[in-house]
């Protein structure tokens, strides 16, 4: 009796709708996304047993906290903005036009989000700064001592816009593929050009999963410590996550609370964000019906040509830059050396594969933690997905918002939560100092990751084929396997490849929570570069990427027999 | 579903109790990666049986592991050698260190370890200046970064980082000559901090700077493989950090963790860390090539300097932002 009347307010799913798999589920949702977050906010008000607001009143009293605030949610929003205009106008034109090597566009627009930050921000310096190979080539290199262009707020919005580009492109894309083509086509016998169908057909029925990756965007954004502290600290211009490292030297007990209150402010503004996509999806129905289908090919006609060639100069300018300076300080013995004949070594790619018995160790930790976030995730999220946008969940709405933080919140905000939560063994298990650790901590980062396509697949997907298979008397299960994956899967895997790249190469979470033999690729090339050794940590990086692009090529075998839509890359 | 969540609890189990050998220590360390791992295999031959679990990570960063871990009540390392003599002072006074009156302190300065035994420093390792051979001209003072031929081309690593850059911070502080005043015209000079040691080195190697502060054994080993910069001792002299080791009070095994400092000073330790390319901190083992023969070095205060910490981390990060 109860139940029938939990099941009709929609806390809980009526029997046969997912009942036995919702609880669980849901506990060890909450377990994830919440305890490491709770464990740490409780932190910042019970600092040593006694309950006080004073840590976070004296944090809020602080000026250079709100110049702090104000410059993360500029830097955000800009970057945000233009990380859109960058992903969604290269998702556009590959997933709507006529335009040439489409895959080897998409391939190469995602691979930014594989070199790690701090070397994407360092070739940049390099790239502009009076070191410059290119520009002293050129003879146009600025003298040594004239201030760098890179040291400032745009700077760092440029970066972090080029760094997000690739998850807009990949969510926009993955909506793209899952449009039918009706819609379109009924558009144009009704006489409708490109340009009138784009605006009233495309652009709206891609709001999901526009704003899917726009806020995911803005969160990474407002949350990420490699390029405001590598451009941003020189510049003195201060974000959140800079303040909390500044605050975090300190010594002293109460250090790990202020940081914990300068946490809270981190995901305020995430839970903002996430608030304002949410109002954006809330005006509209955007369900379509039908199978994904063809993919549209407008005629550029005469646009063709420019069209490829900007394309293709957006990819050398986020891709082949970074990744050469990358490649030419692997082959040389010492930074500052100038690479030429005499000087061309691979003693370094010898020494970290075969000396440098980390390396190897760390190539299969992030590579089990990277799959095993994947694969794990993307399992929980589609469950969850559809719990959530077609059940139209009370519990899980009202959990929504709050699986963001462990993203939002800075990494080594995080990894402290975690160490507060599982130093002491819990349900008598004791994983600290193991990779256990480390995958606990991936699980609760990038559920969201894993969420926001399929959140956005779902909303975009109307019920009907579901809810035919369920007057046909088909159970849970067998709606699950038959229907509602089939339809999610391209979103899914999208979300895991999200995962799975972002996993791989994950530093600010793992540096904090290693020990020897639980080393993560991260770790090592930190390690290396901060040890000096930065010719090693290119070759470990270069390693990595290749790594990366073997794997990629192994997908795409698989794909061709995998369902439509279900590898990124493949038109 | 419930035969699943069984067998991930078995696993777990499994992998939680295989973690936990008998005479193991585990150790925190600041040391360069590399040297670090170096170490841990020299201290396991010469004590067979004993099993180390490691972990490295600039001063900072790994205090603030430490940190979480007081706070949540169970500290893990048994033994921690990290950077600097104020951060081991600090620890002390919280009463986080284990006394060792017995160790083997025979041929070190008395300046060089805790009178009661807490803490014993290992190498001594000087903070200098590093220039790149394309630079304007040689500087032999710290001041000499102040000209304006140096202009946005000085380039240093952070106290709110790196442990030696806080004593290089603190030593330059207490020198009535330098004081606030120096750091005040390096930042109207343009100078920038960058994170650690190894960003300073690397931005005056590749010559996005052409001066920088930096701890001396980077330098001095990657001129041996031909990098285009140099070392010099300026002439207030250097100061230096020690990278000094101790046992937590809460050690799990204080016997491992002693046979580990006294491997730490002996002669083959010292032997190890000159091997290395460190200046040994125990008299008589010859230093490295490429060093200085003797290095001036200025005086520091350490409990000053535990005192003032935190005012002057926060000073510096207002003058050059982090």
């Amino acid at each position: 009796m109860l139940r029938n009347k939990i099941s009709r307010v929609g806390v809980l799913p009526a029997r046969g709708n997912g009942a036995g798999l919702f609880l669980p589920l849901f506990i060890a949702v909450c377990f994830l996304a919440l305890m490491p977050t709770a464990r740490l906010l409780l932190e910042s008000v019970i600092p040593d047993g006694h309950f006080t607001f004073g840590i976070l009143q004296d944090v809020l009293n602080d000026s250079s906290t709100w110049k702090a605030l104000g410059h993360t949610v500029f830097v955000g929003c800009c970057a945000t903005v233009l990380a859109t205009i960058l992903g969604s106008s290269m998702g556009l034109l590959v997933g709507l036009t006529d335009i040439r090597f489409r895959k080897a566009l998409t391939f190469c627009f995602m691979m930014p989000m594989m070199i790690p930050p701090q070397i994407t921000a360092l070739s940049w310096i390099q790239l502009f700064g009076p070191a410059s190979v290119l520009l002293n080539t050129l003879g146009i290199a600025p003298a040594p001592g004239t201030p760098h262009p890179m040291y400032s707020p745009a700077g760092i919005i440029l970066l972090l816009g080029i760094q997000q580009a690739p998850l807009i492109f990949l969510s926009l894309k993955a909506g793209l593929s899952a449009m039918p083509r009706e819609m379109v086509e009924a558009a144009r016998v009704s006489g409708a050009g490109n340009s009138r169908v784009l605006r009233d057909i495309v652009v709206p029925l891609m709001t999901p999963s526009l704003t899917a990756g726009m806020a995911l965007a803005f969160v990474s954004c407002i949350g990420n410590f490699g390029i405001p502290a590598m451009l941003g600290i020189p510049a003195r211009y201060t974000v959140l996550t800079t303040l909390i490292y500044q605050r975090l030297a300190d010594f002293g007990p109460e250090v790990i609370s202020e940081a914990a209150s300068l946490s809270v402010l981190i995901s305020l503004l995430a839970v903002f964000g996430i608030m304002l996509q949410t109002y954006m999806l809330k005006r509209k129905d955007y369900r379509l019906v039908g199978t994904p289908s063809e993919i549209l090919k407008y005629r550029l006609g005469g646009y063709r040509l420019p069209a490829e060639i900007c394309s293709w100069i957006v990819i050398v300018l986020v891709l082949v830059i970074p990744l050469c300076a990358l490649f030419f300080s692997s082959l040389i013995p010492t930074f500052g050396v100038p690479l030429n004949a005499k000087t061309l070594t691979f003693s370094n790619y010898i020494t970290v594969l075969f000396k440098h018995d980390a390396t190897v160790r760390a190539f299969i930790n992030s590579f089990s933690l990277a799959g095993g976030a994947a694969l794990i995730l993307c399992a929980v999220a589609v469950p969850l997905g559809y719990f959530l946008v077609w059940q139209k969940n009370s519990l899980l709405r009202f959990l929504s918002p709050l699986i963001e933080l462990p993203y939002a919140l800075p990494g080594v905000v995080l990894a402290i939560g975690c160490i507060l939560l599982f130093l002491k063994p819990v349900f008598g298990v004791s994983i600290y100092g193991t990779i256990w650790i480390i995958l606990m901590a991936y699980l609760a980062r990038f559920l969201t990751m894993g969420m926001r396509p399929v959140v956005g697949g779902f909303s975009q997907t109307d019920r009907v084929l579901e809810e035919a298979a369920r007057m046909c008397g088909a159970g849970f299960m067998r709606r699950m396997r038959d229907i509602v994956v089939p339809l999610i899967l391209p979103a899914a895997a999208t979300g895991g490849l999200f995962i799975f790249l972002a996993a791989f190469n994950e530093l600010t979470v793992s540096v904090l929570l290693w020990s020897s033999g639980s080393e993560t690729l991260g770790v090592v090339i930190f390690n290396l570069d901060d040890s000096g050794n930065s010719v090693l940590a290119s070759s470990v990086s270069i390693l990595v990427i290749v790594a990366i692009l073997i794997l990629m090529v192994i997908l795409s075998m698989l794909g061709k027999k995998a369902p439509k839509g279900s590898i990124p890359w493949q038109c | 579903m419930r035969k699943i969540f069984s067998f991930i609890v078995l696993v777990l189990l499994a992998v939680s109790s295989a973690a936990y050998a008998d005479n193991k220590i585990v150790v925190y360390t600041s040391q360069l990666e590399q040297d670090a791992h170096q170490t841990v295999e020299a201290f396991k031959k010469a004590n067979p049986g004993i099993e180390v679990e490691w972990t490295r990570s600039g001063t900072t960063s790994l205090m603030n592991k430490l940190r979480a871990e007081f706070a949540a009540g169970n500290p893990r390392p048994d033994v921690i050698l990290i950077a600097d003599m104020v951060t081991m002072e600090s620890l002390k006074k919280q009463g986080r260190l284990l006394p060792y009156k017995e160790a083997p302190v025979k041929g070190y300065d008395e300046n060089l370890y805790d009178k009661d035994g807490c803490y014993f420093s290992t190498k001594v390792i000087s903070t200098g200046i590093v220039y790149n051979n394309k630079a304007p001209f040689v500087p032999e003072s710290i001041k000499d970064l102040e000209r304006p031929e140096a202009k946005n081309l000085v380039i240093m690593p952070s106290p709110l980082y790196s442990g030696a850059a806080a004593i290089h911070m603190h030593t330059l502080v207490q020198n009535p000559d330098l004081g606030w005043d120096v750091y005040k015209k390096l930042a109207s000079n343009g100078a920038v901090t960058s994170k650690g040691n190894g960003g300073s080195y690397k931005a005056v190697a590749s010559g996005e700077k052409l001066y920088g502060f930096v701890i001396d054994y980077l330098p001095i080993r990657n001129m041996a493989k031909g990098a285009p910069v140099n070392f010099i001792i300026p002439k207030e002299g250097a100061s230096a950090v020690t990278e000094p080791v101790a046992i937590l009070s809460t050690s799990k095994n204080p016997e491992g963790a002693k046979k580990f400092v006294d491997f730490m000073l002996s002669e083959q330790g010292q032997n190890l860390a000159s091997s290395q390319g460190f200046m040994p901190a125990m008299n008589g083992i010859s230093a490295p090539a490429g060093f200085p023969d003797k290095i001036k070095l200025m005086p520091l205060d350490t409990s000053e300097a535990l005192r003032k910490d935190r005012k002057y981390k926060r000073e510096f990060s207002e003058i050059f932002g982090g």
